[in-house]
Parts: C-alpha cells; sequence; structure tokens
C-alpha cells in the first residue's frame, strides 16, 4: 500500500497541468474534522498535515500571526480558539469560550494585533439557565497570545450583534468588524471610533446590500474584499446587481463599485498585487477589472468553492472551501493550472484559504 | 473535551433515583414534579416553571419533550413520556377552536399554502418551519419572549442566514414580536376556558364514514368504535371503495384534550396513522388518515355518528353528465324511508340498495335535462348532485406542489395531483365537479428548466396524477453533475372535454428533508 503522500504525488502528476508560478507561497487551510494542512504553493505539495486535538469537526477562519510562525483558528462548534505552531503543529494557545453555564461562539470573527502580542474574538454568549436560555449581548475578548492553553481574556468589551469578520489595522490602535455596518473600534478601550455603511451603504437607487464573508483575507494587498448584491437601477427597473466592496485597512478607504447585472453567485473575493483585478469563486471562477468596473472573464468551475486566495507575484489564483480541492488557476486566462487532493479528501468547507508570503 | 452544561448534571441528579414502572401509575403532576422539576422548579404547588406557562398540541408536548431528552440529556421511560403527552395535552391543550386554523399542519396536509400572520411573521418566523407551528401553541408575552432566548440561543447561526440577516432579527423578536404574539395566541382564552368545563363527548359506537384518496379513490362504510380495558379506544372499519371491493381496517386511538384523537391502524393491509378531531358536539370526527412512512400519501377521513340526526356525507359522484347514467352511492344517516328517493329533475334512479346509511342506485340523466345543482333527497336527509352538460374549466390541485427526490435512509416524496372540473350553468355561474378524470404531463415550467432537461431528469409523471421523484444524488449526466431536481409544470387535458381544455399546475422537485417533525 503505497503512503497517502506517494499516492499524492501520483495523482498531481497527472493533474498539473501547466508549469507553477515560481512564488514560493505556503497555502494554509482548515478541513473537517480536525485538519490544518500547510502547502507549498509552487511544488503542490502538502508540506504538513496537522491535527489538533479538541476541534470536533471545525476548522474555520483561519488568521495568521503577523510573524508567519502560528495560525490561529476557530474550532469545536466555534466555542474555542486555537494558536498552532506552524513548524511542529503544537497547539500553543487555546481559549475555550464556553462555561458550563454560558455558552459562548465565535463567529469566525477574530484579529490578532500588529505585535502578535494580543488576539481579540468576537463573543456571542448564551447564558444557560436551568429552565432557560438567554441572549446576552456579544463582546470582544481580548487575549495575550502567550497565555498558553487555558487563556482568560484580560479585557471584555461590548459589541454590536451580528459581527462576521475582523481586521486589524497596521497601526495595531483600532480594527474594523463588519456586521450591519463596518465598525472601527479601539483595541485598548473598546470604544466605537466609527461607523459606515454596509448596510446603510449610499449608492443611489440601489436597495439594501447583502454582504456576508467568513474569509479575512487581506494579503497580498492590505486590502480586503467581498462581493456585495443588492438591486440596482438597470434601463429604469430595479436588477438584482454584484458589486465589489474593497476595504483598504491601512488608509481606511473604502469603495463599492458595481461590476456586473447578477450572473453568478460569488463567495468570496482577492485583490491581485496591483490592485488593477479582483478574483472570485463559487461555481465559477470570475475575473474583475476593477478600474473600469466590469466583468473580465469567468470560467465554470468543476464544482463549488468557497475560499479564493491569490499568489504573492499575481500570477495564479488559488482557491479551496468546500471539499478537498485546492485549485491552481492562472491569472490571465484563468486555465486551470492543478488540483492538489488534500490527503483523505479531507473536507474543508468553510475554512479561509490564507497565503503567505516566501518562507 | 465537552463542556457538560449545569442542565446535564441536574438531569443526572434527579433522575437517578426514579423507578420507571412506579412512574407510569403517578398523578401528571406527579409526573412533572419527578422527571422535569429539576430543572423546572416548582413555583408554587403544581406549578412548574416554564411547562405551566404554555398550552399546545399532543404533537406541540411531543417535540418539546424530543427536545428535553435530546437536548438537555433527560432520560425519560417511553410510558412516562407518553403519560406526560396525556397529561400535558388534556391540561395544557388547544381548545377544537384554537386548533382549527392549523390543523392542515398536524395532519400533515401536503402541499397546503400555510397560514398568513403577515409579511413580518412571514419571513420572521416563516423561512424555517411552517408558522402553523406558531399558531399552535399559546403563551403570555414573557414566555413568547423565553421561547425567542431559545431560538437565539440554540441556533445562533440565525441571524446570519438569508432573511434573517437583512433586518435586526433579534432585536425585532425580542422587543416587537413578543407582544405581537401574545395578541394572537394568549396563554388564558375564553375558549379554552369554557372547554375545560365542557364534558368531553364519548366516542364509542356506530359511525358512517366517508374517505377520499386524491387520485380518484373514494371509500365509504362504517366503524364501530369502542373502549377497551385500558379506556382507550379501538375502532373496526368496513369500507367498500367505490367502483372497487371491500376493505377492512382497524384502529388504536388515544383521544387527547377530549377531542383530538390520533390512532395507529391499518386499512386493507397498510399501516397507518389517523389525526382526527371529534366535534365539539362528538356527532362527527374529521381528519385525515395516512402512511407513517409517506405522510404525503393518505386520504380526507370524515365519519359521522350512525344515530345522528339524518345528513347526506357524500354523494358519489358528485357530477353526472346529461345523457349518461352511473351507479350512484349516498352515503349519510337517516336514508332509508317509505318514500322513493330523488335525484332532482331529469334524473331517473333505480335503487339496488337501502339502508339508513348507505343508498345505491343506478341513475339515468335524460339527454335535455337542465345542467345545474340538484337536491338529492333520501329519508329525511338531503345532498347535492351536479348535472352538467360539458366540462369548461379546469383547474390543477394544488397549484403549487412539492416533491423531493429520495435515496439512502430517506425515501421520496411523491406529490398527487387533482383535476377539479367546473361546469358553467346558463347563468354564467362556474359550479365545481369535483375532480375529474384526466390525461397527464409534465412540461419544463420555465426556459431554464428546458434547457437543463428537467422533464428527463426529475422524476415520471404516473397516470392518475401522481408524481414520483427520481433518485438523489450527482447526476454525472447533469450540468455541474447536479441533482435530479426539476421545476415542472404538471398539465392535465380533461379526459370527457374538447383537446382545448387544459388545467395547469407547478411542480417543484427538490432536494430531501432530513428530519420529519411531527409539525412542519
Ligand atoms: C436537564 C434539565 C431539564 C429537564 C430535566 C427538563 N427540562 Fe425542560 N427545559 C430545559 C431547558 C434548559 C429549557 C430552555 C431551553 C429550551 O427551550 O430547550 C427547557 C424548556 C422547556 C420548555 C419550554 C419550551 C418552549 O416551548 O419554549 C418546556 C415546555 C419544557 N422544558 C418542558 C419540560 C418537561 C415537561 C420536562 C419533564 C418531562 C422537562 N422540560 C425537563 C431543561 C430541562
Ligand atoms: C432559523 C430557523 C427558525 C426561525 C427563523 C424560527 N424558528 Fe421556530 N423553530 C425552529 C426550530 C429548528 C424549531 C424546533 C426546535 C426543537 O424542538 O428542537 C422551532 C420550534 C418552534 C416552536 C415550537 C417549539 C416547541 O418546543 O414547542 C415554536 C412555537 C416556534 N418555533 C416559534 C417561532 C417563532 C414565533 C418564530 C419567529 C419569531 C420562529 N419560530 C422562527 C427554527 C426557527
Amino acid at each position: 500500500m503505497p503512503s497517502p503522500r506517494r499516492r499524492l504525488a501520483a495523482a498531481l502528476l497527472l493533474l498539473a497541468l501547466g508549469a507553477p508560478a515560481l512564488a514560493g507561497d505556503l497555502i494554509l487551510t482548515g478541513a473537517k474534522p480536525d485538519k490544518l494542512y500547510v502547502i507549498d504553493a509552487a511544488k503542490r505539495t502538502v508540506l504538513h498535515e496537522y491535527r489538533i486535538p479538541g476541534a470536533n469537526g471545525l476548522v474555520g477562519s483561519l488568521v495568521p500571526s503577523p510573524d508567519g510562525k502560528r495560525v490561529y483558528a476557530v474550532i469545536n462548534r466555534m466555542e474555542s480558539i486555537v494558536g498552532v505552531d506552524l513548524a511542529t503543529g503544537a497547539t500553543v494557545f487555546r481559549a475555550d469560550l464556553s462555561t458550563p453555564t454560558e455558552r459562548v461562539k465565535d463567529f469566525f470573527a477574530l484579529t490578532v494585533t500588529p505585535d502578535g502580542r494580543e488576539l481579540i474574538a468576537y463573543e456571542v454568549p448564551t447564558r444557560l439557565k436551568p429552565s432557560e436560555y438567554e441572549v446576552e449581548q456579544p463582546r470582544f475578548a481580548v487575549f495575550r497570545t502567550d497565555a498558553g492553553l487555558k487563556a482568560q481574556p484580560v479585557r471584555v468589551y461590548p459589541a454590536q450583534r451580528r459581527m462576521h469578520m475582523l481586521l486589524m489595522r497596521p497601526s495595531g490602535k483600532s480594527f474594523y468588524a463588519l456586521g450591519f455596518e463596518l465598525y472601527e473600534y479601539d483595541v485598548k478601550t473598546g470604544r466605537l471610533l466609527g461607523t459606515r455603511g454596509i448596510q446603510h451603504w449610499e449608492m443611489p437607487g440601489h436597495s439594501q446590500p447583502d454582504l456576508l464573508a467568513f474569509w479575512p483575507v487581506t494579503e497580498p494587498t492590505g486590502v480586503f474584499t467581498s462581493p456585495v448584491y443588492a438591486e440596482a437601477p438597470q434601463d429604469g427597473k430595479p436588477t438584482p446587481t454584484t458589486a465589489l466592496m474593497s476595504l483598504d485597512v491601512a488608509t481606511g478607504a473604502l469603495d463599492y463599485r458595481d461590476f456586473e447585472p447578477m450572473s453568478a453567485l460569488i463567495f468570496s473575493t482577492v485583490l491581485s498585487p496591483d490592485r488593477r483585478s479582483a478574483y472570485g469563486v463559487y461555481s465559477t471562477l470570475t475575473k474583475i477589472d476593477v478600474p473600469g468596473r466590469k466583468l473580465a472573464g469567468r470560467v465554470p468551475l468543476d464544482h463549488t468553492f468557497y475560499s479564493v486566495n491569490v499568489a504573492t507575484d499575481g500570477r495564479e489564483i488559488y482557491m479551496g472551501g468546500a471539499m478537498c480541492d485546492v485549485g491552481f488557476y492562472d491569472a490571465a486566462t484563468l486555465e486551470k493550472k492543478a488540483i492538489l487532493k488534500l490527503p483523505g479528501c479531507a473536507d474543508q468547507a468553510l475554512a479561509s484559504l490564507r497565503v503567505l508570503a516566501a518562507h | 473535551m465537552p463542556i457538560r452544561s449545569v442542565p446535564l448534571l441536574l438531569a443526572l441528579l434527579v433522575l437517578a433515583p426514579a423507578a420507571p414502572a412506579a412512574a407510569a401509575t403517578e398523578s401528571g403532576a406527579a409526573l412533572v414534579r419527578t422527571w422535569c422539576s429539576g430543572c423546572h422548579r416548582e413555583r408554587a404547588p403544581g406549578q412548574f416553571e416554564r411547562i405551566s406557562d404554555i398550552r399546545k398540541t399532543p404533537e406541540g408536548w411531543v417535540m418539546t419533550l424530543f427536545r428535553m431528552r435530546q437536548v438537555h440529556h433527560l432520560a425519560l421511560p417511553d410510558e412516562v413520556h407518553d403519560a406526560l403527552v396525556r397529561h400535558l395535552a388534556d391540561t395544557q391543550g388547544l381548545a377544537p377552536a384554537e386548533a382549527a386554523p392549523g390543523r392542515f399542519a398536524l395532519e400533515r396536509r401536503p402541499n397546503v399554502q400555510d397560514l398568513d400572520l403577515g409579511p413580518e411573521l412571514g419571513v420572521m418566523c416563516g423561512r424555517c418551519h411552517s408558522l402553523a407551528r406558531v399558531a399552535l401553541q399559546r403563551r403570555d408575552a414573557d414566555e413568547w419572549l423565553k421561547h425567542m432566548h431559545f431560538h437565539m440561543g440554540q441556533f445562533p447561526s440565525l441571524e446570519y442566514q438569508a432573511s434573517g440577516r437583512d433586518r435586526p432579527w433579534w432585536e425585532i423578536a425580542s422587543t416587537k414580536l413578543p407582544a405581537e404574539l401574545a395578541a394572537l395566541y394568549p396563554l388564558a382564552t375564553p375558549a379554552w376556558r369554557d372547554w375545560q368545563a365542557r364534558a368531553k363527548p364519548e366516542l364509542a359506537g356506530r359511525w358512517v364514514v366517508v374517505g377520499h384518496v386524491p387520485g380518484g379513490r373514494d371509500f365509504y362504510g362504517t366503524a364501530e368504535i369502542r373502549r377497551d380495558a385500558a379506556g382507550e379506544y379501538r375502532a373496526q372499519y368496513a369500507l367498500t371503495e367505490v367502483g372497487g371491493g371491500a376493505l377492512a381496517g382497524e384502529s388504536h386511538a388515544i383521544v387527547y384534550t377530549g377531542f383530538e384523537w390520533r390512532g395507529r391502524g391499518t386499512l386493507g393491509g397498510h399501516a397507518t396513522r389517523e389525526i382526527y378531531a371529534a366535534s365539539e358536539d362528538g356527532r362527527r370526527l374529521t381528519g385525515r388518515w395516512f402512511d407513517p412512512e409517506h405522510s404525503e400519501e393518505g386520504g380526507d377521513f370524515t365519519a359521522l355518528r350512525a344515530d345522528a340526526p339524518a345528513e347526506v356525507l357524500a354523494v358519489l359522484p358528485q357530477a353526472l353528465k346529461v345523457g349518461t347514467g352511473a351507479h350512484v352511492v349516498v352515503v349519510g344517516t337517516g336514508l332509508a324511508g317509505a318514500a322513493a328517493p330523488s335525484f332532482g329533475d331529469g334524473a331517473r334512479a333505480v335503487v339496488a340498495r337501502r339502508e339508513a346509511n348507505v343508498l345505491e342506485a343506478d341513475v339515468t340523466v335524460a339527454a335535455d335535462a337542465a345542467p345545474g345543482n340538484r337536491v338529492v333527497s333520501a329519508g329525511a336527509a338531503s345532498g347535492r348532485l351536479v348535472v352538467y352538460r360539458q366540462i369548461d374549466a379546469l383547474e390543477v390541485r394544488p397549484a403549487y406542489g412539492i416533491a423531493r427526490v429520495g435515496g439512502g435512509r430517506i425515501a421520496p416524496v411523491t406529490a398527487q395531483f387533482e383535476a377539479i372540473g367546473a361546469t358553467r350553468l346558463p347563468g354564467g355561474e362556474l359550479v365545481s365537479l369535483g375532480p375529474v378524470a384526466a390525461e397527464w404531463r409534465a412540461e419544463p415550467f420555465d426556459e431554464e428548466a428546458k434547457r437543463t432537461a428537467d422533464v428527463d431528469f426529475a422524476g415520471r409523471l404516473e397516470a392518475n396524477g401522481r408524481y414520483r421523484p427520481a433518485g438523489a444524488g450527482p447526476n454525472p449526466k447533469r450540468e455541474f453533475s447536479g441533482n435530479n431536481v426539476g421545476n415542472l409544470a404538471i398539465v392535465a387535458r380533461a379526459r370527457d372535454a374538447g383537446d382545448a381544455l387544459e388545467g395547469r399546475g407547478h411542480l417543484v422537485v427538490t432536494v430531501q428533508r432530513w428530519n420529519t417533525p411531527p409539525i412542519y
């Protein structure tokens, strides 16, 4: 019986349809029930397959530490957060959010300060009383990343409901939180510094937009992007339209631009290093001409992918999420170059696909 | 390491000493005290937190106890479970009038329109389950609020889902809705007070029965209902299928809340479940029976006490064409008598059988008989028959149906369509003829369904209007290896009408449902 690694290599030989890019990227992805993968993008190989004890069926929302040595993930029915050492696979940080009398979920929203010292988690708590549940106000819990395996928050402050993503600003003074609107909070005090429109955006004639993203991808540009759906006037009548939202976490620049009457569903997007193109995936791979505000290309995919990313040099598109394929596509032609099957065909579900530049 | 909840620990503490055999003989309140009060404090004698503040149907109580077992790890023996459902449904149930609007859900009627509680409740509550599930409960505002806390706490992804994230779901559910729901469905009502005070009807005796199975089968006959040693009901059915043979059946039923008949039995050798309601005067039982594995397959049931005042339950068939003849069966009470029965102007009857509960006659309608309604009279009872010249309109029912692909341990869900004919009287009035014989075909509902060849993949339509969906799972022959879902028009052409007369319904063939709660 050949080893999984061997079989994988053989499968890759069959699947590698083009020459790999030379970016030297590492790709991180998670999979059911407790797997974390580190992938060599150029070689199309799994460098490490780590098991996260107690992941309990979920490894989601991967957030690398700024030094690229660890990755944080939401696990265990969204009730725990772990930090895993990328060189050894050891769990070096763990915060179990729930207690016997309070069930706490983190809806995939967490972020780490630029110095790597603090991790902020979004907590949605429910008090479990003997004969009833009590919904409590969501909150941010700040942990020290050196707190070990029984981490307790060092600061806690109230938050809005229905957040789904946190994005640290490079200053380390504040972070963005995406929910009904785009909020900005002070890291130290938890003070709400500002609110800008998502549901209350200001696009003339547009209906209330719909944005939900669990993939906190800002690499390689420092700009977070996401598809947004709304009805926009087209020849005088409201037409479902897809826009690209982009948020530069450094400058704070927030932009929405329609690029097509909705013709395909897109789950996640990523911005190319030159910021001229964005790529989106679901059942198709979409290329968006950002300055031109238009659809630049679309090809069908073999099946649905949830999470997209791009090579640091911009030459390849990486995709994962849902099922066990990690796809490599040519960024210029949108041609399939390779499919890497994760060992044992582990299902990546909602895990975000993250890229660490040159190792 | 999963976190053990306090409720679980409490359950272990509370439940360990109880002896199940003894429990079944305890009174209802004592059962609640033994099995529930570890978590649901007895705040006053016989008053238990949460439990005493809600009224529900027997199915509602079953769903709650399912959750107490499944989610809160209550180790409840089956016989205690059954005794508790009885106790709770009897003492905290819904009055007949309160349960009436949501009965279709208890009866598991397929393809019926849900209740309309306005646009806000429709989206806030109707996107996950029927609004009947809501309408079949009674609580005051603070108890509705507690239930909203349960929803948000148990299904925290609710506010992230489509139609949950477009609005501040929790804020609406926790501020505005509890009072609104309590105004619609309050705990204390005159209807419940009156029903509790009433003597409950005794259902033992002889009954006249009619049944209709969509797709063209009608039954009539009798039921003998008696009480067994345990005080529960046993029914024996002796039925005849119109145009067919005899059909025997039996069932064992518990009557909850004084009128909610829940039976398990067989009919013609097939297992059945019966969800019937006794009328407040105890003279009538109505509802639906169905196949326990396929709740979409079943029939409408009506029974009338054989000694009830004279009444026609059914005239089968209910419409006759001019210039034709048919064997007509009239079912009801008080049909015997000295005077000859009448089928109205232009109809000649030769009586073949006449008893108090059945009249069979060969009826011929003159070619020049005037189309219109006829009064059928037999003994002291009278019913209705329609004489028609032609079918002028055809309606497919349901107008919108859902079938589900099957596979693995989940059986496919079929959809039964009926063609309902109508004739136009000289005055212009349209009169229904009931279900009429039709030829059936499936067509793509729209251009997209045509492009993806849904008609070829989704299943097949049988001669009697029943749609049998295909197997589930990715189909390599379909685009993106799609499932065998489909969007179809179901077209009926009346056999007895010109080619031009068609009726159309809409069928969506969709994916499986993974759970089958007693109230959708
Ligand atoms: C181990 C603790 C525990 C036990 C034992 C328990 N329950 Fe509960 N029950 C709960 C909790 C917790 C809730 C609130 C969350 C929920 O609704 O599921 C609840 C809620 C309820 C509700 C309100 C549900 C609604 O519709 O909003 C009812 C009614 C109820 N229980 C009935 C019972 C009955 C009857 C028993 C005994 C047979 C029982 N429970 C035993 C823990 C328990
Ligand atoms: C996200 C889906 C969802 C939405 C939205 C939702 N429900 Fe439910 N509801 C459920 C589920 C699932 C259950 C079954 C819970 C169980 O017993 O495990 C349920 C059960 C119920 C029950 C029966 C509970 C019992 O124990 O008897 C009622 C009543 C109810 N819901 C009312 C509402 C109302 C009112 C709303 C709107 C304010 C609503 N629901 C919105 C999912 C939903």
